[in-house]
């Protein structure tokens, strides 16, 4: 009984998102969009169906015998296998959904005000909703397509998002680029979840998110480790981790409500939370162990150091929210779950209440300086060549753009280049074959 | 339905609807032009009530994926590229390929190989088009020849290192059709250069995909399998890198076609079940997301001319079907989770690791790119400053065509159960065929 109760909230919860997608995009596309105030009122409700959902699920949760519960929904498209379709029940599943349902609650109720006659308005809620969405099937996943599934709908709302203001060139070829790390993250899970079903012959999540270290073992250590190296990319790029943290930045083009929920509280988030889960992986392997609390420890120091340099709220406050959590990423490799979960939460928060009060920043400071009767002090020049080093190191945000520029983009644009001059040539060789030429060549 | 009565509405009636639509006058006539799209919903429903033995079951799924090619077609080309000869070749050429996909017999398929790659050079005729129609010859001569001589030689010869080199110049003959490394270079030449409706039309339904299948792969050994895997799976890389490299939109589709149908022939390589399953739902996903795609591309065309990709264009306000039908075809590209190219693409990538680990890697880095190039396109096709020319928005049947393609892509990503039990029970008898060619 209790399971069924379980099992229907959970359903509810996943549901009213699904629905509430459906409801404002279909009508949108035939030119026939709800007005602002009903696509309020769907949308509130929507939120309140699926808070209350977990709500009534952490209950029976807590009622029942509190131990890991997988909700098997059935394959996904055969009846012999296919894809399975399993949640994962348990107190951090549960807690992240609700935080995230809860957060993005908040920030569609402040969104309404603040994109209201917006031309895009329907399309921001659109993204959002399908980021809840996305967010929830990241949460509650026990299986490898599930939680694939939802991490690839958070990073195309994300980019599309940022590509928000799209009548700009600048957010567009931002969203791009955003993309493209997202790409790379999730290249890099689909061939953890690829090797996963190869090396241990099942897509469950359970054996990586729950039981002891010992079961794993039989992977042997050569091959946790490249697993685990793997869910840490994914993890990486997604939270904008060194040596991914290039893209955090070029995000902020969109909506000030959107970087809030985004980069400044849940996105940037889902990846220390896959580490969370994933702990079990990391503690089999002292390798991965390292490896991931160096990759939290470089870039926490680094958005540390960025972060005092960047000239815009939402950048200075988005380098706040990574140093954060690099920080978390290395609670998270040292064991401290518990600290971490407790961690990521207070920070979701703050950092959500800055963003969203980041437009007033000038009312603010005025205000400060009206009750202070003296004007704010400016912050010193950097002296001495160290200091202006690093000064210029945080300007340029470590150099990582140009870096990427220098190794990456231009060698690899050379290359296809040639390639594709080749190209241009190479469709003559069965004319030359057959005795002819190109006369148009 | 009975099995008889679906092959008559399919296969018989289909030419007939043509016909008497093309009688009626299909340019500019609504009765005539529903009759069309008639002709191909009526194939495509006829066709669910096929079951024979391995591949007649993927006639169940090729049919009604040729007759969707067709229906889309016909609804989304705009009105002032359609011409009655042009429409008439296109009924011709999915007649001809319905034909090719409920047979097996070689003699049928070198025929209809030969028709269709005569149809697409005859798209061609005028002095505008005399390069993509050199093109179109060279090439398509080259593969009718090799296919025509690789059938010939495996057929003289009964096992053996000769019949090998039979399948081999079958194999040959597709990699040139199908513009595979190293005879891809001239399908983005043809897109660029040629009719890209007609470059759509020939190249969506993989018609070479199919020969491949049918004749050469249950016979052919281990060794040539893998050779045309690898060079299917170098080209699927090499055709996303460069999709995501050009500056022109036809190009870019060009190459777009190129590497996923690529990964497609690499798929049907592979020993194995759940690969060779996973290749037959990408080839249906392929078909209709890089066919919509280019149409889509066709549509923008008559509206703003020819389309560059270092330029946004701006018009999503206005025509906000077509844009998100356009991004649901790119994520079905790039094997986003809830399309069908995500279902194709993981079975793929999951069978291939299982009998071929680095083909595996290379589907999924050769997918996330095609993916990124696809998404590119939508970027520059429809974000940018807000276009102020007249008469941009969509025609009902365009906005018909578009959505049908996008729903199909979500519809059968949600809910593949019957697609994909009916392409698994089509693997395991191809593989079937295969052991009992290895024991003999």
């Amino acid at each position: 009984m209790n399971l069924l109760l379980l099992r229907s909230a959970i359903l509810v919860a996943m549901a009213a998102p699904a629905v509430l997608l459906l409801l404002l995009a279909v009508p949108s596309l035939w030119s026939r969009p709800w007005s602002e105030e009903q696509a309020g009122w769907l949308t509130r409700a929507a939120f309140l169906a699926a808070l209350g959902g977990l709500a009534v699920a952490g209950i029976c949760f807590a009622a029942g015998p509190r131990q890991r519960i997988l909700l098997r929904l059935g394959d996904w498209f055969s009846r012999e296998g296919g894809f399975a379709f399993d949640l994962l029940i348990d107190g951090w599943s549960l807690a992240f959904a609700a935080l995230a349902v809860g957060i993005c609650g908040v920030v569609s109720s402040f969104s309404f005000r603040y994109l209201h006659r917006e031309e895009g308005f329907h399309r921001y809620f659109v993204l959002l909703v399908s980021f809840v969405f996305g967010l929830e099937l990241v949460a509650l996943a026990g299986s490898v397509e599930a939680l694939f599934a939802g991490w690839e709908i958070l990073g195309l709302s994300s980019a599309l998002l940022v590509a928000f203001f799209h009548d700009r060139p600048a957010p567009v070829d931002n969203a791009l680029r955003v993309l493209t790390f997202y790409r790379i993250g999730d290249a890099c899970m689909l061939t953890a979840a690829v090797l996963l079903h190869h090396w241990a012959g099942s897509d469950s999540l359970s054996l990586l998110f729950s039981g002891g270290v010992g079961r794993l073992a039989f992977l042997g250590s050569g091959r946790i480790l490249l697993i685990a190296v793997l869910i840490l990319a994914a993890a990486a790029a997604k939270s904008a981790l060194l040596p991914f943290s290039t893209w955090l930045a070029r995000a902020m083009e969109g909506p000030t409500p959107s970087s809030a929920v985004y980069y400044g509280a849940l996105s940037v988030h889902a990846g220390c939370f896959l580490l969370l889960r994933a702990e079990v992986l990391l503690r089999s392997s002292a390798a991965a162990c390292v490896l991931t609390a160096g990759v939290g420890l470089a870039t926490a120091a680094y958005a540390a150091v960025v972060g005092r340099a960047q000239s815009d709220a939402k950048s200075r406050l988005c380098f706040a929210s990574l140093t954060q959590v690099g920080i978390i990423v290395v609670e998270i490799a040292l064991g401290w779950e518990v600290l971490a979960f407790i961690h990521m939460t207070g920070n979701i928060c703050l950092r959500l209440l800055q963003f969203l009060s980041a437009p007033n920043i000038l009312h603010d400071l005025r205000q400060l300086e009206n009750d202070r009767g003296a004007r704010l002090q400016a912050s010193e020049e950097p002296a001495g060549p160290f200091a202006r080093a690093i000064y210029l190191f945080a300007l340029e945000r470590g150099f990582l753009d140009g870096l990427i520029e220098l190794w990456v983009e231009r060698p690899l644009t050379r290359l296809v280049a040639g390639m594709d001059s080749l190209d241009r040539r190479l469709y003559r060789l069965p004319l030359a074959l057959l005795g002819g030429g190109d006369e148009d060549a | 339905m009975p099995e008889r009565l679906a092959w008559l509405l399919g296969l018989e009636l289909f030419p007939a609807a043509v016909l008497a639509a093309y009688g009626l006058g299909l340019r500019g006539r609504p009765l005539g032009r529903l009759a069309a799209v008639c002709a191909g919903l009526l194939t495509a429903v006829s066709a669910v009530g096929l079951d024979r033995e391995s591949f007649a079951r993927l006639s169940i799924v090729l049919i009604p994926f040729a007759a969707f090619l067709w229906f889309l077609g016909t609804t989304v080309t705009p009105t002032t590229r359609l011409e009655d000869a042009g429409l008439a070749r296109a009924a011709a050429a999915c007649g001809l390929e319905l034909a090719a996909f409920s047979t097996t017999s070689p003699i049928a398929l070198i025929l209809v190989w030969a028709a269709t790659s005569a149809l697409l050079a005859a798209d061609h005729s005028g002095e505008h088009f005399r390069g993509a129609r050199r093109l179109v010859v060279s090439h398509l001569g080259l593969s009718t020849i090799l296919l025509a001589a690789g059938i010939a030689l495996a057929a003289c010869t009964g096992a053996g290192a000769l019949r090998q080199t039979g399948l081999a110049l079958v194999f040959a003959a597709v990699l040139v059709r199908k513009g595979i490394f190293p005879f891809h270079a001239w399908i983005p030449e043809l897109f660029e250069r040629g009719r890209i409706g007609a470059a759509a039309r020939f190249n969506a339904p993989q018609l070479g995909a199919y020969v491949a299948l049918v004749l050469a792969v249950p016979h052919a050994d281990s060794w040539l399998l893998r050779s045309v895997a690898g060079l299917a799976l170098v080209t699927a890389g090499y055709g996303a890198l460069l999709a995501l490299y050009q500056a022109d939109a036809r190009r870019a589709c060009g190459y777009l076609f190129v590497s996923q149908s690529s990964l497609v022939i690499a798929g049907l390589e592979i020993p194995n079940r759940g690969a060779l399953a996973g290749a037959l739902i990408l080839w249906v996903s392929s078909g209709i997301a890089v066919a919509g795609l280019s149409r889509a591309v066709l549509a923008l065309e008559a509206r703003r001319g020819r389309l560059s990709l270092d330029v946004k264009h701006g018009g999503y306000e206005r025509m906000p079907l077509l844009a998100i039908s356009f991004l649901v075809m790119s994520l079905a590209i790039a094997n986003f989770p809830g399309t069908l190219g995500f279902i194709g693409g993981e079975m793929l990538a999951r069978g291939a690791v299982d009998s071929f680990p680095a083909l595996g890697f290379f589907a999924v880095a050769a997918t996330a790119l095609a993916g990124l190039a696809a998404i590119r396109m939508y970027f520059s096709l429809f974000c940018g400053k807000r276009d102020s020319g007249a008469r941009l928005g969509l025609l009902p049947a365009e906005r018909l065509g578009f959505a049908a393609a996008a729903v199909l892509l979500i519809g059968l990503g949600l809910a593949p159960r019957r697609l994909a039990g009916v392409l698994n029970r089509a693997s395991s008898g191809v593989l079937e065929i295969q052991r009992t060619v290895a024991v003999r």
